[in-house]
Order: structure tokens, then C-alpha cells, then sequence
């Protein structure tokens, strides 16, 4: 996370910083990858303030927050050293009230060589996203469908990354004369015990916001998130995932993955009193791409977060699934999504439940290699104790509607 | 025969290479044999529809085909996809990979008829590839891997891609041969596509070589605002 401190107006700074670095760094290494892009908004939302404002909103702009707003800043670098490695940094920034204005969403060192006898080798690492999403594939891990990713995407972009290393092996059937690939991967991580704080505490959200790497989420000791830090290490234990993968033809694509952070629940760290989320979950999915542009994702999470305060242990089982159509015809993209989620909680009194739903239609206009229009309507109904925490009425409709015009140059 | 798709020849090379084809052409020719008839050979899926991009190979059964000339071909790296993606070449021919996106590719074979890989990074030039040995090469790319080409690298006489009308035409001697055909997207039990019969002193001979499965679904066309999988 880059803090720009001293700096009267951060995010003039953000923008000058993002739009002078690429200029700077090209002139030093012809080699150089680099994509930067301006995502603006004009929205128009019902809804509460969401969670990075300490508000119960499930969307990423509350109703104070209609007008015009910045969608997203980003810059990307790929540097590539010889023929097999390479580094990637990913920057952001989101207008969001945000506690880190400018910050590094991925970085990461890549090891690629080439296939040898049909099998291929990644290896990864540093700051990245965990091989999970079906449709978080365009540049910036966003989505080339909606503009708002899915429940389960926006809770991955708001708390989990992997902070370490991952590997994959690929068999890549599809070049020795077969219909499919077949891939393994596994991952060894840590400073990711906080993730499950945002989804305990404020529940599931539709967002494309994606938190910064050892970013702040919401202002300390204020509900629901209490500045929640998800990329923390509160003991030496490290957490594990592994997933497997399979494609046939390029066409199906199907994903499965056990993550478990390992924390130990009771830990905390002894001079802030923050403790350790255990959070563990499942996730499979698949996506098929058919004849006359259309594509499907179904894509389903079920885990648990648990934290053990002394005498304690306070559960949260969540789950969330999603299906999503989309139809291509030339430079137009038709989406539709569905949306349903639900966090439980062992505590009598339903502290951070919450049950929902949530429909998106997207349209999206690809005018070239650098401009690209989307319109989006969301409207999530859930109900949700947090609310009445707050002092309201459980049950909710929020509806948002967003124009984002988005011009991106790069080196390519 | 018509040459393959995207064979660059220099203007003199050619102008070498048809007088070469007039001077020696009566000596491959076999005995008494002074007529070239003919062959056209139409591709057909198995629902009866054209099948373009198909690569036919010719070879004369009582053995007297000549050993085919080597070229060279080009395939290039366009939008990120190889174009064309499907080159017919002869066996000691070479291809060069010219890569005109502004991004870097790093193509790789692991095929048994040529295993290589070969960086193509923005503004380098690289020297072309020899394939010296005949069989299907296919070739993908290490940093975009919805990248997918085939050669097919062959020692026949007369080769070459269908168009699309599914048909491909060659001036051949009479006599027996083997037609053979082989498409990238084959279902896995299809097995061997080929056919044998006499081309006479006619003036054109036809075959028909039919699918007997469908053929797999092609994959679906890269779109630019993919990334690729995270």
C-alpha cells in the first residue's frame, strides 16, 4: 500500500502519480508491459452507505453517493526479466472515503517456462488473487460482464488474497491431440487472518471495489466492520488452499478450491486486541462459452469464519451462489446475474446474520481499443440484524444504477 | 497443384521455381504419361457441409511422386492469434513467425514432429523454424494460451489446405494415389481419413471424403477485454 502522506489532496496526487509513473518507467525499460485506465461513474443509488462508510449498504454507492464519482484509477506494470519471469504490480485507487487512497491491489513475481511433454508450471509469487473467479477475467481482475462483480467476487476483492506462494501444473491436453486440460493448483499463505472480519461484521455486498493489499476497510471501533484488517498474521501458522481444474476445449471451464487460513481463533495481537478469523470455505464453478456468444457461469462458496475470545467461540457459516448469462453480439455485451447469499451465527441473538438476493442487467459497449461503456442496474433485497443494529428495520431493497465511461492505454 | 496459402517467394524465386516446374516437370511425369488431369478433392463435415481449413495430402501409390520442393511460410501473430492457423508445408521448409502485435508472444511445440520454442518479443526479429521432419506441429503460446495453430508437415507430392468451399484442386499425372485428409478439430474416434482411387486420362477426377463424426466445437473467439483466467 502506497500512503501518500503530506499530501494536501491525496487523490490529485493518486492521479498524478498513476498517470506520470508509466511515462517514467518506460523510458527506463523498453521491456516494460504497462496498462493504465480511467473507469467514471455516474450513479444513481437508494441505497444505505455501505460498509467502507460504516453504513449496512450491500452496494458500493449509498445514495449520497449519486452523482458523478471515480469508478477506478488503475495502473499496471508487467516487467518481464528473460524469457520465464516476470513481476506484476497492480495499483488502484477508488474514491471511497477510502482510508488508503492510493494502494496495490496485486504484485507479485511470475515464474512461466515453457511446456515440457504436455505439462506446464506456474509459480507465483508475492500479493495475488487466488485462482477462484469465473468472471473476474478482464485486466485489473474485473469483470467483462457487469460492473459490479458477484457476491462471492466482491467478497474476495474486499478480504482474501493469498500473501505468498502458489503453484500450478497444467496438462495441457488440448496441444497433444486431446479435447481438455487438466490443472492443479496449491497455495501456501499468510497475513490473510482477518478475512472474514467484513462478512461476520456487514455481511455479503455487491461491489467492484477491491481492497487495497494490507488495506483498512471502515473507521476503527465504529460498526459494522470496526476498520477491519483483513491482511494481518495474529500466529505462525500459515494457510493452505488447493483447487483443480478442468477445460475442454476452451469452452468449459470448471473450478473447485478448499481454502482454510488456518488461524488459530483464540490468537490476537496483544496491543490492538484485533483477533484472528478462522475462515475456511469451498467454492466450484463453471462457465461454458457457446456458439453465437453467449456465456454462462454458475459458481457456488460455502465456509465458515470463527473467532474464540475467551470462553468463547463465536461461528459464522456463510454461502452465497450466483448464475450469470451473458450474450455477445459484436462490440455489445448483454449480462444478467442472480444473486443469493445468507451468513448465520451461532450467537442467540443473530449478531452479522444476514439472508438476500440480487439482480444485475449489464450492457456494455466495447468503442474501440480504448473506450468502453457500460450501464448497470443492481437491486439487492436482504435482511440483516446489522440493520437493526443500527437502528432500523431489518429488511431492505437497494437499488443502484451506474453509467461508467472507461478510456485505457497501454503499451499494447 | 495449388500452392499453400501464404507462401512467400521473392518475384525472381518464383520465376526460378516455374521454370524449374517446366524443365523438370516431364521428367516426374511417369512414362508415356504426357496429360496432367485434374484431381479435386471436396471436404465434406459429416452433415454434408463444406470443410474448409482441412489439410489434404496426395501421394502416388505405385510410388513414383516426387519429393516436394521446400518453401517459405509465414504465420503470423495478429490480435493474438496465429494467422493462418492452419499452414500444409513440405517436409525441410521453413516458417517465420514475424509477430506484428505489439505485445510479446513466446510460441512452444512440444509435438513430436518438431519440438521448440521461440520468444517473440516487440520490435525483434527472429530467424525462421525448420521442420524437418514430417507430422502435425502444434503450436501455442506461453503467456496467451487461447493461442492455438497446427502445421502439417508433410512429405507428399501435392498438399495443401481446402478453401472455403472445402475444396482443393491439384494437376496430377494419372495413376493411383492415396488422398488423405486431417482437420485440427477431428473427433479423437475419428481415425484415419483417406481414400484411394485411379485418376485416368480424363480431364478432371473427383473425391469426396465425408466426416463420419461431427467435428469437435471450435473455441469460442478471443475477446480483447479478456485477460485471461486470474
Amino acid at each position: 500500500m502506497i500512503r501518500l502522506r503530506g499530501c494536501s489532496t491525496p487523490r490529485l496526487c493518486g492521479a498524478l502519480l498513476l498517470t506520470l509513473a508509466p511515462w517514467a518507467l518506460v523510458a527506463t525499460s523498453p521491456a516494460l508491459d504497462w496498462d493504465l485506465s480511467l473507469d467514471a461513474r455516474l450513479v444513481t443509488s437508494d441505497a444505505q452507505p455501505p460498509f467502507a462508510q460504516d453504513g449496512s449498504g450491500t452496494v458500493r454507492f449509498g445514495e449520497d453517493d449519486s452523482g458523478l464519482r471515480l469508478g477506478r484509477a488503475r495502473l499496471a506494470l508487467t516487467q518481464p526479466f528473460g524469457e520465464v519471469w516476470s513481476a506484476h504490480i497492480d495499483v488502484s485507487m477508488y474514491d471511497d472515503y477510502d482510508r488508503s487512497p492510493v494502494g496495490v491491489t496485486e504484485a507479485y513475481l511470475l515464474f512461466r517456462p515453457y511446456p515440457r511433454s504436455g505439462y506446464r508450471l506456474r509459480v507465483k509469487a508475492g500479493g495475488f488473487y487466488a485462482p477462484i473467479s469465473l468472471e473476474n477475467r478482464a485486466a485489473g481482475w474485473d469483470s467483462p460482464y457487469t460492473i459490479s462483480y458477484s457476491a462471492i467476487d466482491s467478497w474476495l476483492g474486499i478480504e482474501v488474497r493469498t500473501l505468498g506462494l502458489e503453484a500450478q501444473l497444467d496438462w495441457l491436453g488440448t496441444r497433444l491431440g486431446h479435447s481438455f486440460d487438466l490443472g492443479v493448483t496449491g497455495g501456501v499463505f499468510g497475513w490473510n487472518q482477518g478475512a472474514g472480519t467484513v462478512l461476520a461484521g456487514g455481511g455479503w455486498s455487491l461491489t467492484d471495489r477491491q481492497t487495497a493489499l494490507f488495506g483498512r476497510i471502515g473507521t476503527p471501533g465504529v460498526p459494522p466492520t470496526y476498520g477491519a484488517l483483513p491482511f494481518e498474521q495474529y500466529d505462525h501458522r500459515a494457510g493452505v488452499y488447493g483447487g483443480i481444474e478442468a477445460r475442454y476445449l476452451d469452452r468449459l471451464t470448471v473450478r473447485a478450491l478448499r481454502y482454510d487460513n488456518r488461524a488459530d481463533p483464540a490468537a490476537s495481537d496483544s496491543v490492538s486486541g484485533e483477533m484472528a478469523w478462522w475462515t475456511r470455505f469451498n467454492s466450484a464453478g463453471a462457465r461454458y462459452e457457446g456458439d453465437g456468444g453467449w456465456t454462462a457461469i454458475v459458481q457456488w462458496m460455502s465456509g465458515e469464519t470463527t473467532i474464540a475470545p475467551p470462553g468463547l467461540s463465536l461461528s459464522w457459516p456463510f454461502k452465497a451462489e450466483y448464475a450469470l448469462l451473458a450474450k455477445r453480439f459484436g462490440r455489445h455485451t448483454l449480462s444478467a446475474r442472480y444473486d443469493r447469499f445468507m451468513v448465520s451465527t451461532n450467537i442467540a441473538e443473530g449478531d452479522g446474520s444476514q439472508d438476500g438476493h440480487a439482480w444485475t442487467a449489464a450492457y456494455a459497449y466495447d468503442a474501440g481499443a480504448h473506450w468502453r461503456i457500460a450501464l448497470e442496474w443492481l437491486q439487492v433485497v436482504s435482511s440483516s440484524y446489522n440493520r437493526v443494529e443500527l437502528g432500523g428495520l431489518p429488511l431492505a431493497t437497494e437499488t443502484q444504477l451506474q453509467l461508467s465511461i472507461r478510456y485505457a492505454i497501454g503499451s499494447h | 497443384m495449388r500452392p499453400p496459402a501464404r507462401v512467400c517467394r521473392g518475384r525472381w524465386a518464383a520465376w526460378l521455381a516455374w521454370a524449374g516446374l517446366f524443365l523438370s516437370g516431364p521428367l516426374l511425369l511417369p512414362a508415356g504419361a504426357g496429360v496432367a488431369a485434374t484431381l479435386i478433392v471436396d471436404a465434406q463435415t459429416s452433415d454434408g457441409h463444406a470443410l474448409a481449413g482441412a489439410a489434404v495430402t496426395v501421394r502416388p501409390l505405385d510410388g513414383q511422386g516426387h519429393r516436394p520442393t521446400p518453401v517459405q511460410a509465414v504465420m503470423d501473430q495478429v490480435n493474438r492469434a496465429f494467422v493462418p492457423d492452419l499452414l500444409v508445408i513440405p517436409v525441410g521448409s521453413t516458417v517465420s513467425f514475424p509477430n506484428t502485435d505489439s505485445v510479446s508472444h513466446q510460441i512452444y511445440s512440444f509435438s513430436p514432429a518438431k519440438r521448440f520454442q521461440l520468444p517473440l518479443y516487440r520490435g525483434k526479429p527472429y530467424p525462421p523454424v525448420h521442420f524437418d521432419q514430417p507430422g502435425v506441429v502444434t503450436l501455442g503460446c506461453n503467456i496467451h494460451d487461447h493461442m492455438l495453430a497446427y502445421l502439417v508437415v508433410t512429405d507428399a507430392p501435392w498438399y495443401g489446405p481446402t478453401g472455403t468451399d472445402g475444396a482443393w484442386t491439384a494437376e496430377l499425372p494419372p495413376g493411383r494415389y492415396r488422398v488423405e485428409l486431417w482437420h485440427p478439430r477431428l473427433d479423437e474416434s475419428e481415425g484415419r481419413l483417406a481414400r484411394e482411387l485411379t485418376v485416368g486420362d480424363v480431364e478432371r477426377a473427383r473425391v469426396t471424403v465425408r466426416l463420419s463424426k461431427s467435428l469437435q466445437p471450435p473455441p469460442p473467439p478471443p475477446e480483447r477485454s479478456y485477460a485471461g483466467d486470474y
